[in-house]
């Protein structure tokens, strides 16, 4: 399985992308790009040193010893320059390139109809997967492999130590197949009509990981790992916050970027590996992204990693603050695991009727989602008393900040539970791409509410309020919002939200128990 | 069930382990539903090896689902699917090795030559890497594509390409052959190559399930059938089988001389087995439900009324009489 070489998958892609001519053709321009970028750089340091010569020669003064410094420095100086070029160069297309043509894998086999037959043969899922994440941007490694030499060879002449361009390319390499991974995940889930939305959000994905470096000025600059361009700073000559360095924590230790990228995308890496494998053979209509008891572990997995890249920054940190951008973040992934834990209407209709049977309860894997987005939600809230107790030390504790963020975490729960609960109706419906609609009518629903507090914020704040903590779970932020005038609200907030889930509950069961047709069959 | 549960649990590994040897492919119960629309249900065939099994059933029948559920494209809603008493949808990489599988609509990697095409199938069904090479120029030669081996796919004429999607489902010597619509787009004299590869297929000890319209490409070549209807399997079982638990009523002919139709007329209208009888001058056809003694003396008071009969004889089933009969609730 691991002679990547002697995978049929990879073999295929190998023979199809890189025939002779292709491969030499490549090479050729890649070589020749690297030499334009040489001469520009050149170029570049040449008229550099000219005019402090120049200077050197009209002005004299400290320009005298200026020029002779640049001229010493040229040679290693233009070596850097086209290092730093050529690495950023493959920093910023080699990812891309892998998440693009691997977004498209299988949607585009899908849309070609050779997918079925790749999935009746004996390749494992882990095979295909393998094959296909190497396989698919092939001529995008070919050509950074056709430039490694050269770019090793400019950095070691421009004073970078080989090792850390070496650590470098693995942070680099590692980005690529891991945002490689992620466009196959993105393309299992994408049915094949839809191509063009596979590749905005391939796009989406991209710029949000290259984005990630903003994290560094965060509570949790480790995040910035993800961005390929983090491990590579130091080569590339920037800095990733204005005017200091950030180093990345682990467990309170500071620990070398590329190890962090590297920790991230290990770790991520195998949470969307094991949803590629648990999905890449099914039908489309039967994916799945994680089973119950790995929904719980995502969440446990995702509030861990916050506990292990915490980090002050050098900053004081109140308790309740972070309690409540943890209790957001969590919202956030509550909703994102609860997408994922939907259930399709067969196997809905088959719990249904196993359950009239008795042979099914609320947590079957079956079942609708919502039992296990509360224990998720749980044991969201026992990782985060955990965190917050365990950074005690470092933090300007309060132990009430721990009773708030439940109160938070709750309301927060409540309403996504009931907005998980309203996709799963939509999927129940005949619409096509019924999770993407039912998205858009929760973002129509959250713009509705918005208008609505505004138009309400004109009889005053206290209005605005009731109508915030009414229609969503956002007033709950509002640090004066337990106790005093808008308690009420809140607390009407929850009441009035866990109506509407009985309601959709209702509705669901309903439509479960409608009963089905037999097809009309035209006559052959 | 129960009868079996009664036996002993050595008696029932003997019998389980001869029905696993002697049933290429078992479905039991299988149920499909797409939303509210239950396309197959409650469906059961079992093919013994070396069958040839032709499907057929209009279009909408269910016959697509079942093909697909039996190579674990498609998970059942409910019931599970055998194949040489691997399940399915529990260990689908060694029930997929002994399957082989041609989809009704498919395409190829117009990127490949012919012979990367099969050798990447061959790779992927984890045969032996030695005996690949030479596995692969037969099945070349097999759909006679040699003078193609070298090409690029996206070259080939729609028939060629269909060839090549036979060639790819025989590379790794399925046990279980499964073909939908195999026959769409070749030739005459490629769908009688299909027709001899496929006998040969079966002699060397494959088993095959093959779906189809056109009943005539059945005709004489398979050795049962299944015909499914609204999701159901109507019928199914070898063809004498069929054909023989169908022909209670069989098609009779008949033709005379002369002006004798006011007699035959009144002979067969009032005979108790006859059914269907349509006239015309000289000749006229019905359905006859007794049997050959009754046939016989029918023919014997048609002769002694003062009818000529020139010819008095059974109208031999064909696969498609069996199917617009079955098809048309006549029997059921
Ligand atoms: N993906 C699907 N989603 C919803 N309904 C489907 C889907 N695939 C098939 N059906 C329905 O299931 C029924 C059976 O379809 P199937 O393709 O199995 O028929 P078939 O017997 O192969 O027909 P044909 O002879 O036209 O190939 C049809 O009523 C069809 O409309
Ligand atoms: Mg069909």
């Amino acid at each position: 399985m691991w002679k990547f070489w002697r995978n049929p998958e990879f073999v295929r892609h190998k023979r199809a992308e890189l025939r002779p001519a292709r491969a030499l053709m490549v090479a050729v321009v890649v070589v020749f790009i690297a030499a334009l970028i040489g001469l520009a750089c050149w170029s570049e340091r040449q008229e550099m040193l000219e005019t402090a010569q120049r200077n050197a020669q009209r002005l004299g003064g400290q320009w005298v010893p200026y020029a002779e410094k640049v001229r010493r420095e040229n040679p290693r100086e233009t070596w850097l320059l086209l290092c730093r070029w050529l690495v950023g160069l493959q920093a910023g297309l080699v990812p891309f390139w892998s998440m693009f043509m691997c977004a498209q894998a299988v949607s585009g086999e899908r849309d070609r109809r050779t997918w079925d037959f790749q999935r009746t043969t004996s390749l494992t899922a882990a095979e295909i997967t393998l094959g296909k994440v190497l396989g698919e941007p092939i001529l995008g490694y070919f050509a950074a492999l056709c430039v490694l030499p050269i770019t090793i060879w400019a950095g070691v002449a421009g004073g970078i130590s080989f090792w850390s361009l070496l650590a470098g390319y693995v942070g680099l390499f590692a980005g690529a197949l891991f945002l490689g991974l992620s466009g196959l995940w993105l393309s299992t889930m994408l049915e094949s009509r839809s191509r063009g939305v596979g590749l905005i959000g391939a796009l989406f994905v991209f710029c949000l990981m290259m984005g990630t470096y903003a994290f560094a000025a965060s509570w949790f600059p480790g995040l910035a790992g993800f961005s390929p361009v983090a491990g590579l700073h130091s080569i590339l000559g920037i800095k990733l916050v204005e005017a200091r360095e950030v180093t990345p924590m682990l467990f309170g230790h500071e620990v070398p970027w590329v190890l962090v990228s590297l920790l991230l995308y290990a770790s991520f890496g195998a949470w969307i590996t094991i949803m590629i494998l648990r999905n890449l053979k099914r039908d489309y209509s039967e994916l799945r992204p994680l089973s119950r008891w790995q929904v719980v572990g995502c969440v446990a997995f995702l509030n861990f990693m916050f506990y292990a890249l915490f980090s002050r920054n050098g900053e004081v940190v109140k308790s309740d603050e972070l309690a409540s951008f943890m209790v957001a973040v969590n919202g956030a992934i509550l909703f994102l695991v609860g997408l994922g834990s939907l259930t399709p209407l067969e196997r809905l209709k088959v719990w249904w009727r196993e359950r009239a049977e008795g042979t099914a309860n609320m947590f079957s894997e079956n079942g609708l989602p919502w039992p296990w987005l509360l224990l998720s939600g749980v044991v969201a809230y026992a990782f985060m008393v955990w965190d917050i107790l365990a950074w005690r030390m470092a933090l300007d504790f309060h132990s009430r900040s721990l009773r708030t963020a439940a109160l938070e975490l709750l309301v927060v729960l409540i309403f996504i539970t009931r907005d998980i609960l309203f996709i799963q109706w939509c999927t129940l419906t005949r619409l096509r791409q019924p999770v993407l609609k039912g998205v858009l009518f929760l973002c129509l629903y959250y713009a509705t509410a918005g208008v609505v507090i505004a138009i309400s914020s004109i009889s005053g704040e206290a209005a605005a309020v009731s109508a915030m903590n009414l229609l969503t779970p956002f007033g709950i932020f509002d640090p004066r919002s337990e106790w005093g005038h808008s308690a009420i609200s809140t607390y009407g907030g929850m009441a009035l939200q866990v109506g509407l889930i009985a309601m959709i509950l209702v509705a669901i069961s309903n439509r479960l128990g409608r009963p089905s047709l037999v097809p009309a069959v035209s006559e052959g | 069930m129960r009868g079996r549960r009664a036996l002993g649990p050595s008696r029932r590994l003997l019998q389980r382990r001869q029905r696993i040897l002697y049933l290429l492919i078992e479905l039991i119960h299988l149920r499909k539903e797409y939303d509210d629309l239950v396309a197959v249900q409650d469906l059961n065939l079992s093919i013994p090896q070396g069958e040839i099994f032709g499907l057929i059933g209009p279009n909408g029948a269910g016959k697509t689902t079942t093909i697909r559920m039996a190579c674990g494209l498609l998970a059942p809603t409910t019931g599970r699917a055998l194949v040489n008493g691997i399940d399915v949808s529990e260990e689908p990489e060694r029930a997929q090795q002994l399957l082989g599988y041609l989809s009704d609509f498919f395409a190829l990697y117009d990127d490949l030559k012919v012979w990367e095409y099969l050798d990447y199938f061959a790779h992927a069904y984890k045969m032996n890497e030695s005996e690949i090479p030479a596995r692969v120029s037969e099945a070349i030669a097999q759909v006679s594509l040699e003078v193609k081996r070298d090409a690029m796919i996206r070259g080939l004429s729609r028939g060629m390409k269909q060839r090549l999607g036979i060639a790819r489902s025989i590379i790794h010597r399925p046990k279980l052959l499964l073909l939908d619509e195999p026959a769409s787009g070749l030739d005459p004299k490629a769908r009688l190559e299909l027709r001899n590869l496929l006998r040969s297929l079966r002699d060397q000890g494959s088993t095959i399930l093959i779906s189809s319209h056109i009943l005539t490409e059945l005709e004489g070549f398979c050795t049962s059938i299944g015909i499914m209807e609204k999701g159901r399997m109507v019928r199914s079982g070898r063809i004498e089988e069929v054909t023989a638990a169908e022909n209670l009523a069989r098609d009779m002919r008949i033709s005379w001389l002369g002006d004798a139709s006011g007699a035959l007329e009144e002979k067969l209208r009032g005979h108790a087995d006859v059914s269907n009888l349509q006239l015309s001058t000289g000749d006229a056809t019905f359905q006859f439900a007794g049997s050959d003694e009754e046939m016989a003396a029918l023919l014997a008071s048609l002769v002694s009324a003062g009818v000529r009969v020139k010819t008095f004889a059974e109208v031999k089933q064909t696969v498609e009489d069996l199917y617009m009969r079955l098809s048309r609730h006549e029997v059921m």
